[in-house]
């Protein structure tokens, strides 16, 4: 009988901890972005999404991915309430403006996974959460050299003193 | 003075197993790259760890932790260095991010991060790893590089001043003579059309 009592407890325990850990009711997700503007000493752009998810029923420490683009990644946990999402991207096709990165738990990425097998409409998954990670656009350095510049203007003022003088001479 | 640093090459290092360790579990290859052509004091630094699993199994509770970058020389200002990944299935890639900057110029080791993981859902037993090591570093004073890379616009500026008075000058010389002659010879020819 006794035997019969604790097989149950952890059964139900044990039912209670995984749902606990699977499923995030109402998340409240904070983010701080972070990506690389100034791409003359980089050869890739890093775009990096940190964020933190508090849940209603405490879960914590979930298995998160994310969906950029059409393309998933596991998001990776740091303590006990942070996660990140980062990648990388060519310096001359990273796209300025906000990047939309989904967030999904595992049941969403289980039907996510299934839309994307079956060729099916992606966004009809419902994300557990959205963040936005703006990126202003990457400095590749001047697109008109200074020296160039330089040049031009001298040669410039070189050329309407030579035409006038030529003028005044003839 | 200003050297290239060229760490794209950085060579995967295979996860540290132990030689009685059977065909089953996972098995991760770790890599850290830094993604630069320079690096440069108060600029970016990117970081890419990569990891790859090459074995039958999923590797369970990865935790990658990267001590390598002294509080002293680094600050991070994206990502994190010490992260846990749930599970990587067998021949899947997980990349990690984290971008920091030099606060002091000079040479720098770039040592190895280190990861462990149980190499399946079954197993209790610890592997550890270490990723590749992207190898000693220079990093460029912000003064240096801004020497030679920066578009000198204040400088060419200053050139500008300098050369405007003897150009300016002679010019001016002669304008004021000319429109002197000028209005010598207006009054002259008006007389003359008149």
């Amino acid at each position: 009988m006794f035997h019969c009592k604790v097989l149950l407890c952890i059964a139900i325990l044990s039912l209670i901890s995984s749902s606990l850990g699977t499923v995030c009711s109402n998340p409240q997700i904070e983010a701080k972005t972070y990506t690389t503007q100034d791409g003359t000493v980089i050869t890739n752009v890093a775009f990096v999404a940190r964020f933190s998810l508090k849940c209603d029923n405490g879960a914590r420490e979930l298995p998160l991915y994310a969906e950029i683009n059409g393309k998933t990644f596991p998001v990776v946990i740091s303590g006990k309430e942070h996660y990140q999402v980062s990648w990388v991207e060519d310096v001359k096709t990273a796209k300025s403006g906000s990047h939309d990165v989904n967030l999904f738990d595992e049941e969403g990425y289980a039907q996510l996974r299934k839309a994307i097998r079956n060729n099916e409409d992606v966004s009809a998954v419902k994300p557990l959460s959205q963040i936005q990670v703006p990126h202003p656009g990457t400095y590749q350095g001047p697109w008109l050299n200074s020296e160039f510049l330089a040049v031009v203007l001298s040669l410039i003022v070189w050329y309407s003193a030579f035409s006038t003088k030529s003028k005044l001479l003839s | 003075m200003l050297r290239r640093f060229l760490f794209l090459l950085s060579t995967l290092i295979v996860a540290i197993q132990s030689a009685e360790e059977n065909d089953g579990g996972a098995r991760l290859l770790v890599s850290k790259q830094i993604l630069n052509r320079y690096i440069v004091e108060d600029m970016d630094v990117i970081v890419k760890y990569t990891l790859y699993n090459i074995g039958s199994s999923p590797a369970v509770n990865v935790v990658l932790k990267d001590n390598s970058f002294s509080e002293e020389v680094f600050k991070v200002v994206g990502g994190f260095l010490n992260i846990k990944i749930p599970r990587i299935p067998p021949a899947t890639n997980v990349t990690h991010i984290t971008v920091l900057k030099p606060i002091v110029d000079g040479f720098y080791n770039f040592t190895a991060a280190e990861v462990s993981y149980q190499n399946s859902d079954e197993s209790a037993k610890v592997q550890v790893a270490i990723s590749s090591e992207p190898g000693e570093g220079y990093i460029v004073a912000f003064r240096d590089y801004d020497k030679k890379f920066s578009p000198h616009l204040l400088d060419w500026c200053a050139f500008a001043i300098m050369t405007f008075p003897s150009l300016a000058i002679p010019f001016f010389l002669w304008w004021s003579s000319k429109s002197k002659y000028d209005s010598f010879s207006k009054p002259k020819k008006s007389t003359k059309d008149n």
